[in-house]
């Protein structure tokens, strides 16, 4: 019968509950929608990154990433390219060679590194050919042809078709300079990669890096980098351990492992959920005291006749904490539908940020974002608005019990 | 048999500022069966003796003895459990749980003895039958006149089987009607079930149907009659 007078006490003042189921629901959506904008920011982040720059999973020679020195390749790799393309589960495999030098034209220079790329298998493994936005993909025409960002190309000044000076120094330690004409401008969205990286053919930049001298090496076995797209980005891990066991003196590496931004840029998102939650959670708290003291106070007498009758301090109690429980558990449902089909509507069609996409895109962010959830998150909210509800009724929960019957009954 | 002694039973408001002795040295026996009414001027004391009797309140000095506990010993909440247990109360208003039935009020006190669900509605019916509602089992108490309401109250107080009732002016908001109907209700019950009934009023027409009368004036006892 207690919690039947509870629930019906909820509905003595109409209005003022339904102002405060409101004013949870609309926390819940609001904690809800946060969470899955930012997810999907995050995701978008991620995605992109990985689809355009870091790919799944990457196999260098261990050395090699302490200074990307040229010497350092990937040692008998054509076998292990052959070996890699045949393990299932995997996607697209691009093998690379890359140096670190300079790009240069008549109105300046930059550090960059360039890297060395068979274009049909580059495309494959992170669309490189997508991302062209002006002039046309690497391909076996011409001489020496080269792909530069927008961002770099403005840098130095020079469009589709100009001419460029790459320095580098080669396996036996020469410097070496080359020049190559601009073929295309690409753009991944994400501006400190495009500023930074050049690409070429593989064959070009080897022919460079293998001195005329040296005959241990021949143009189509120096690799520095194998790139691996799979085809389920959630065996990124179980196919990267395999590679490690295959190729112990390799070093395999997931993209979390490449790019420990995106690793913490993904845990971040648990946080970026509990701090909105929080901060909707303590402004629901004063809501509830306010709607419960106000409970509690216009019933003193009647409060003071329970306890006069014998209705025992613990049971008044629970009473009032039942009543914001019951508050709390008819907003929670309304909240969490509302959350869950703004996000599954937004999920499918996506919020368009373009008038944001310049600085979304400095972070290397796509312009739409679609929401996206953890399930979790539903449960995680729906707990910690049933625990507010208990916290916050048990200020006016004591505040009853504190009542004394023969003083509650002469209260005016 | 004694259901309450009371013995130089002294209450003082406001100690600190202007002390009222609202009771001055009260001593009072309370025998089973009787259906005796506290009389007396505004401020007398009638409330106060009837609360501390209740063990709603506490006596600044003397003892208060109820079916022979010492309700001055006992804890808060202990005392809450005794109330529930031993004592029936009819207020002046605000007797009554607004959101529950006139059968839901009536139960409520037997669910907090934690008595079977049958047991509940029985003793519910069966009480609202013998104060006459038995037609508005099902009413709120805002759909209850004034006078119906007292009755679910005087229902609601003998539930749990209590060794006596204690009513504050539980006339005072009716009509003559229902103040005689109400006044019938407890002679029964007080002649047919032998429940001890303690009331406090103003009214002569209810001090007329009393069979003891205490006057207070005072906050001491000035008259003690019983009548034939
Ligand atoms: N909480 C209180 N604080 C201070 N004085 C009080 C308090 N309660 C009662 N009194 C005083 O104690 C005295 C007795 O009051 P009580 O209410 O018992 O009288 P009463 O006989 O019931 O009066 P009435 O017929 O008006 O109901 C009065 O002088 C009253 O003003
Ligand atoms: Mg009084």
């Amino acid at each position: 019968m207690i919690p039947i007078m509870a629930w019906r006490n909820i509905w003595r003042s109409k209005t003022r509950s339904l102002v405060v189921i409101g004013a949870i629901s609309v926390g819940i959506w609001a904690a809800l929608s946060l969470t899955g904008f930012a997810t999907g920011m995050m995701k978008s982040y991620v995605n992109n990154a990985v689809q355009n720059i870091v790919s799944h999973i990457q196999v260098h020679q261990p050395e090699f990433l302490d200074e990307y020195e040229v010497k350092y390749n990937i040692p008998d790799a054509l076998a292990v390219e052959q070996a890699i393309r045949a393990e299932p589960g995997i996607k697209a495999v691009s093998v690379r060679s890359v140096a670190g030098g300079m790009v240069s034209s008549s109105q300046g220079a930059r550090g960059v590194r360039i890297k060395g790329v068979i274009p049909e298998e580059e495309a494959r493994v992170n669309a490189l050919d997508e991302n062209v936005v002006e002039g046309e993909y690497l391909s076996d025409k011409g001489r020496n042809p080269i792909l530069v960002s927008g961002d770099l190309a403005q840098k130095l000044n020079v469009k589709v078709r100009s001419k460029v000076v790459l320095n580098f120094q080669d396996r036996g330690g020469s410097i070496t300079a080359a020049a190559f004409r601009i073929v295309g401008i690409f753009d991944t969205g994400n501006n400190p990669f495009d500023l930074s990286h050049v690409f070429v053919r593989r064959s070009d930049l080897n022919n460079l890096l293998i001195p005329a001298t040296d005959s241990s090496l021949t143009a189509d076995a120096l690799t520095h980098e194998i790139a691996i797209m799979v085809e389920d980005i959630r065996n990124v891990d179980t196919i990267a351990n395999k590679l490690g066991a295959e190729f112990p003196g390799l070093k395999v590496q997931t993209y979390r492992e490449i790019s420990p931004d995106l690793e913490l840029y993904e845990g971040q998102i648990k946080n970026v959920s509990l701090i909105y939650l929080t901060v909707i959670l303590l402004a629901l708290v004063f809501g509830i005291i306010n709607t419960m003291l106000m409970a509690v106070l216009e019933r003193i007498k009647e409060l003071g006749m329970l306890m006069a009758i014998g209705m025992n301090k613990l049971r008044v109690f629970s009473m009032i904490v039942l009543e914001s429980i019951l508050l709390g558990l008819v907003a929670i449902p309304v909240g969490l539908f509302l959350g869950y089909i703004t996000i599954d509507y937004v999920g499918k069609n996506g919020i368009d940020m373009s008038i944001y996409a310049q600085s979304l895109e400095n972070y290397g962010m796509s312009p739409i974002i679609y929401f996206e959830l953890d399930p979790g998150v539903y449960l995680q909210v729906a707990v910690g608005v049933f625990l507010t509800a208990v916290l916050a009724s048990i200020y006016p929960a004591l505040k009853a019990i504190r009542l004394k019957p023969v003083e509650a009954l002469r209260t005016i | 048999m004694k259901v309450i002694t009371t013995k130089g039973v002294v209450k003082i408001y406001n100690p600190d500022k202007i002390p009222v002795k609202a009771l001055d040295g009260v001593d009072l026996e309370i025998k089973e069966g009787e259906f005796t009414a506290i009389v007396g001027p505004s401020g007398s004391g009638k409330t106060t003796l009837l609360n501390v009797i209740g063990g709603l309140d506490r006596p600044d000095e003397g003892d208060v003895e109820v079916g022979g506990h010492d309700i001055d010993a006992m804890s808060d909440n202990k005392l809450i459990d005794f109330r529930k247990e031993h004592i029936g109360f009819v207020f002046q208003a605000y007797n009554l749980i607004p959101v529950l039935t006139a059968r839901e009020n009536v139960e409520f006190v037997m669910l907090l003895q934690n008595r079977p669900k049958k047991e509940r509605r029985e003793r519910a019916e069966e009480l609202l039958r013998a104060v006459g509602l038995e037609d508005k089992m099902d009413k709120r108490p805002s759909e209850l006149s004034g006078g119906q309401q007292q009755r679910v109250a005087v229902a609601r107080a003998l539930a749990p089987k209590p060794d006596f009732i204690l009513a504050d002016e539980p006339t005072a908001n009716l009509d003559s009607k229902s103040t005689a109907n109400l006044l019938d209700i407890m002679a029964r019950l007080n002649e047919e079930e032998k429940i001890t009934f303690i009331f406090s009023t103003h009214d002569q027409r209810v001090i007329d149907r009393a069979r003891r009368v205490v006057t207070l004036v005072d906050g001491k006892v000035a008259t003690d009659e019983v009548r034939g």
